[in-house]
C-alpha cells in the first residue's frame, strides 16, 4: 500500500493516425505534460522528477528532454520495457515518492515514428528480432501473436468471434472518448469479415499504430487538488523475463506475481469495478485477464461472451489500444492508467462506470521472441 | 543456405538453447558449444498476409515449431506443411527455415 504517493494528475495530447508534416514527439509529450500539470494544478518548477519512455526519442534521452521541458531535478529515469513501460514508471515513482527522492514526479510516454518509422522498428526490436525473425518476414508483432492466438484457440477452444466481442466493446467504449481516433461503431459482422492481417489475426486484431502523449504526476496525495477524490496504488508488482521465453506465452509474467498483487492490496479480483488491460492484441487481454484471476473458471470464451460481449465487466473503458489507437506502447500503457484514474474520480464523462471505486491496470511489453517478457500491474482505489 | 539450424548446447548440463545465451538458464554455466538441429514438429502456422510499410507483399508462412531438441522456435515455412507435421530445418545466414521432410 502506497500511502504518501498518490497519482494527482493526468493528460494527454492529441492522438493521430497520421501527424502533420513537421510534428515530431515532442510536440505530442509537451501537450500531454502541459495537460497533466494544469490537471494536477502544478507548475513545470514545481515537478522535481522525471520518468519517460518512447521509442522516438532517440538520439535524445530523458535528460535532452528535461531539458527541453525545462525541468530541473532530483531524480529521473528512463524506461525501456515497452508496453509495460509505464506501469513499470509508476512503481519506481511511487516509490521515488514515498523515499523521498522527489515530492513530485513527472511520468510521461509517447510516440510518432509514423508507419515506415513502425516498420523499422519492428524489424529491429531486438538483435533476435534483426537476426532470427525479420529474414522470415514474420511480420512484426503482428505474426509473432498470430502465433499465440492459434495456440489459445487450440488450447481454450476459442472462436474468432470470441476475441471479436473485446473488438467490438471497445468500440463501443471509443465512441465515447473523444481523444479515441477510431469511435466509429464497429459490429461482429464487419469484424469477422476484416481482411485477414496474419491467420488468425485480421484487421480489428490488430493495435493501430497512431502518434500521441499520455503524462501522469506522482506526488503526496496532500498536493493533490482540492476538491477532488485521490487516487491511491493499493499494490503493485513486475515482472521481466519470466520463463527465458520457454513457454507458451499464454501466461505472461502477471502469473508470477498476482497472488502477491492481491494479497497486498488486500481485496480480491470480484472486489474490481473495471479493468484497464494492455491490448496490443484481444488474444493478451484474455491472457492478463486470466492471470490476475478475473476470468471464472480460466473459461475465456464465456468470458468474451458474457462478460465482455453483455457489458457485465467493463475493460478498457476508454477504447482500448484496439480503438483509441497505440501511440507505442508506452504511451498506450499510460493511457490505461489514466483512463483508471478518470474514472475513480468519477472524471470519465460519458463513459463513466457508475460508483467506481477499485481498478485493476496492466502493462506487458518487450517481444524479445515468441511473446511478450515483461509485465506489471496495479490496483488502484478511489480515496474520498 | 545449410542444412539444420545451429543451437547453442550447454557445456556443463548439456541443454540446448535457440537463440544463443550468455548464461545457462538451467544451471548458469557460462560456456557453450554449438551444435545442430535438423528435424521438428510443426505446432502452430501463420500466413503473414500484410507486412506494414510494404506494397506488393507476397504473404509468406510461419511457424512455431518444436525442435527434435525441444527448443521451441519460430521458422520461415517453405512449403504447406501443417500443425503436426515434422519438417526438416534449414538456415539462411541465421534465420530458421523449415519444409516437409524429403521422403
Amino acid at each position: 500500500m502506497f500511502r504518501n504517493a498518490a497519482i494527482i494528475g493526468v493528460g494527454q495530447s492529441a492522438y493521430t493516425r497520421r501527424p502533420e508534416p513537421g510534428q515530431t514527439v515532442l510536440h505530442f509529450m509537451r501537450d500531454a505534460v502541459v495537460a497533466a500539470l494544469k490537471d494536477a494544478q502544478l507548475s513545470a518548477a514545481d515537478i522535481q522528477g522525471f520518468a519517460v519512455a518512447s521509442f522516438s526519442l532517440a538520439p535524445d534521452a530523458a535528460i535532452d528532454l528535461a531539458w527541453k521541458l525545462g525541468l530541473s531535478l532530483r531524480w529521473i529515469m528512463q524506461d525501456t520495457t515497452g508496453g509495460s513501460s509505464a506501469m513499470n514508471m509508476l512503481g519506481h515513482a511511487l516509490r521515488g515518492v514515498e523515499a523521498g527522492a522527489a515530492e513530485t514526479i513527472l511520468v510521461l510516454g509517447g510516440d510518432a515514428t509514423g508507419l515506415a518509422g513502425y516498420a523499422k522498428v519492428a524489424a529491429n526490436f531486438n538483435t533476435v528480432t534483426q537476426k532470427h525473425l525479420a529474414p522470415l518476414g514474420h511480420g512484426g508483432p503482428n505474426g509473432v501473436y498470430a502465433l499465440v492466438a492459434n495456440r489459445q484457440m487450440k488450447q481454450y477452444r476459442l472462436q474468432k468471434s470470441d476475441y471479436g466481442h473485446i473488438a467490438v466493446a471497445q468500440r463501443e467504449w471509443a465512441a465515447k472518448n473523444p481523444y479515441a481516433v477510431y469511435r466509429t461503431p464497429l459490429t461482429m459482422d464487419e469484424y469477422l469479415a476484416a481482411p485477414m492481417v496474419a491467420d488468425p489475426l485480421s484487421r480489428y486484431d490488430c493495435v493501430p499504430v497512431i502518434a500521441g502523449a499520455q503524462a501522469m504526476i506522482v506526488a503526496n496525495p496532500g498536493r493533490a487538488p482540492k476538491g477532488r477524490p485521490g487516487v491511491r496504488v493499493r499494490a503493485h508488482r513486475g515482472s521481466f523475463n519470466y520463463d527465458n521465453q520457454e513457454g507458451d506465452g499464454l501466461a505472461t509474467g502477471i502469473s508470477t506475481f498476482a497472488t502477491d498483487l492481491w494479497r497486498d492490496a488486500h481485496v480480491q479480483p470480484g472486489d474490481i469495478d473495471l479493468a484497464s488491460i494492455y491490448d496490443d492484441y484481444p488474444t493478451m487481454v484474455l491472457a492478463q485477464a486470466n492471470d490476475l484471476g478475473l476470468i471464472p473458471d480460466n473459461d475465456l470464451g464465456r468470458f468474451c461472451r458474457v462478460n465482455i460481449g453483455e457489458k457485465r465487466f467493463p475493460v478498457n473503458t476508454w477504447g482500448g489500444m484496439l480503438s483509441a489507437g497505440q501511440p507505442g506502447g508506452f504511451a498506450g500503457g499510460l493511457n490505461g492508467i489514466t483512463e483508471a484514474v478518470l474514472q475513480l474520480q468519477h472524471r470519465a464523462g460519458e463513459r463513466q462506470v457508475k460508483g467506481a471505486k477499485l481498478a485493476v491496470a496492466t502493462g506487458y511489453g518487450m517481444t524479445m521472441y515468441r511473446y511478450g517478457g515483461t509485465a506489471a500491474a496495479a490496483i488502484l482505489e478511489r480515496v474520498e | 543456405m545449410s542444412a539444420g539450424v545451429t543451437i547453442w548446447r550447454c557445456v556443463s548440463c548439456r541443454t540446448g538453447f535457440f537463440p544463443e545465451r550468455l548464461l545457462c538458464a538451467r544451471c548458469h554455466g557460462d560456456k557453450f558449444e554449438t551444435d545442430t538441429v535438423t528435424e521438428g514438429t510443426v505446432e502452430e502456422i501463420s500466413v503473414i498476409r500484410h507486412m506494414l510499410g510494404q506494397e506488393n507483399w507476397q504473404p509468406r508462412r510461419i511457424a512455431s515449431v518444436r525442435t527434435s531438441d525441444g527448443q521451441g522456435i519460430t521458422v520461415g515455412l517453405r512449403d504447406e506443411s501443417g500443425p503436426g507435421a515434422i519438417i526438416e530445418l534449414f538456415q539462411e545466414e541465421q534465420a530458421p527455415f523449415g519444409r516437409a521432410k524429403a521422403k
